[in-house]
């Protein structure tokens, strides 16, 4: 099948879709209706219901301890004043990448030419990794809310291997995923075990449409105003 | 332009290039439903978009480029279609399958071809087969001309062979 055959092939699908929709008008009038398109709007509810679960947890966090720093640091525990504190300060660090990534991605000028916006879609998309390392960085402070004074008082050195063992591999845990979940890290089986799952769908198709892109970048020529 | 003018402007927009929009639909979207939420979402960015047109460009050119941006974002996000769209009637959406002769067999098969692309490369190939020259292509996708012509010619020798070996 040569040029001609094909580009006629396809104008038979021209004509055919003429006739059909000479008979329908699209329902134009439905869109215009449209008040405020909100990207809040294009969230499903479950990550909406995340990411005010997140702002909630941040917004009470910062208060207790803020007004326990301020009235009550002398009496209380300063391994969970820490681990809080740590917790709290990577959550608000991840929510706000997260957040700031969201409307970046909204306000993308999607008439711009295609390579260049699906490159910059693809790589603000996975910059959301960034938010999956913040998050393993908590990690080693799930494991030393509880520490207190006591312990080093009256624990004996089996029960310090223990502890400080979860604690080690935690934290061990943490650094190597933080510098190690990366785009460039895609295609291990450690990687995939992770980001499995029909919520890291966008995430992993971006990966796969950069590798596209990547065929194509080589010569993305500067944008020309010459078109009319 | 007042809101008025505005929602006139946009719908002479979607009168005209409607063609566009089906055929981005059908090459982007194997089902039906998700080719309705397709169709709905390009036309909400174009809705969105209208203020930003500038005549600089061409605008098929400006309506191209919207509709592929908003079908390969929607690729990679197909599988959670959010519940923001309200149904569109299926009769605008679907193209009637009458008794089929020897042209639409061919024809489905090439749209078969074209569904089983890449993501850039079917998008390129509707131009090409929308006959657009290269220039116009390249300004759409923002890539060299000469770089279009060579991913063409790899894109039609792929067809071709997949039409001999079936027709063979």
């Amino acid at each position: 099948m040569n040029e001609l055959e094909l580009k006629k092939l396809w104008q038979t699908a021209n004509e055919k879709l003429e006739k059909t929709l000479a008979d329908n008008r699209i329902n134009s009038n439905e869109i215009s209706q449209l008040k405020v398109y909100h990207f809040i709007s294009s969230m499903k509810p479950i990550k909406l219901f995340t990411l005010l679960a997140g702002i909630i947890w941040v917004g009470l966090g910062t208060i207790i301890l803020s007004h326990t720093y301020l009235y009550a640091f002398s009496e209380m525990n300063k391994f969970f004043f820490f681990s809080a504190s740590v917790q709290v300060i990577l959550t608000a660090i991840a929510l706000f990448i997260y957040v700031y990534q969201l409307i970046t991605i909204y306000q993308v000028d999607i008439s711009e030419p295609v390579l260049k916006t699906q490159i910059k879609l693809s790589n603000l998309k996975i910059s959301t990794l960034w938010v999956t390392r913040i998050l393993f960085l908590q990690l080693p402070v799930w494991t030393t809310f509880w520490w207190n004074e006591v312990m080093f008082q009256e624990w004996n050195a089996f029960q310090w291997l223990i502890t400080g063992s979860v604690t080690l591999a935690f934290l061990f845990v943490a650094i190597w995923l933080f510098f190690n979940i990366k785009f460039e890290n895609r295609d291990k089986k450690w990687f995939k075990l992770i980001f499995n799952g029909k919520e890291w769908t966008p995430l992993i198709k971006s990966m796969e449409l950069l590798e596209q892109l990547d065929e194509y970048s080589v010569d993305i020529r500067p944008e020309t105003n010459a078109s009319t | 332009m007042n809101e008025k003018e505005r929602k006139q402007h946009f719908q002479n927009i979607i009168e005209q290039h409607k063609g566009i929009l089906y055929k981005v639909a059908r090459a982007y979207c194997p089902n039906e439903e998700d080719r309705q939420d397709l169709i709905q979402e390009i036309m909400i960015q174009v809705w969105q978009s209208i203020h930003r047109y500038n005549n600089q460009f061409k605008i098929s050119t400006w309506f191209y480029r919207i509709s592929l941006n908003v079908a390969i974002s929607f690729y990679r996000k197909s599988t959670t279609r959010a519940n923001k769209y309200t149904m569109l009637s299926e009769q605008t959406t679907q193209i009637p399958i009458e008794d089929k002769t020897a042209d639409e067999i061919q024809l489905n098969l090439l749209e078969q071809f074209i569904s089983e692309l890449k993501e850039i490369d079917k998008g390129l190939m509707i131009l090409y087969l929308e006959d657009k020259s290269h220039a116009e292509i390249a300004e759409i996708l923002g890539m060299s001309i000469s770089n279009v012509g060579t991913k063409i010619g790899r894109i039609k020798n792929r067809l071709k062979t997949q039409f001999l070996q079936l027709n063979s």
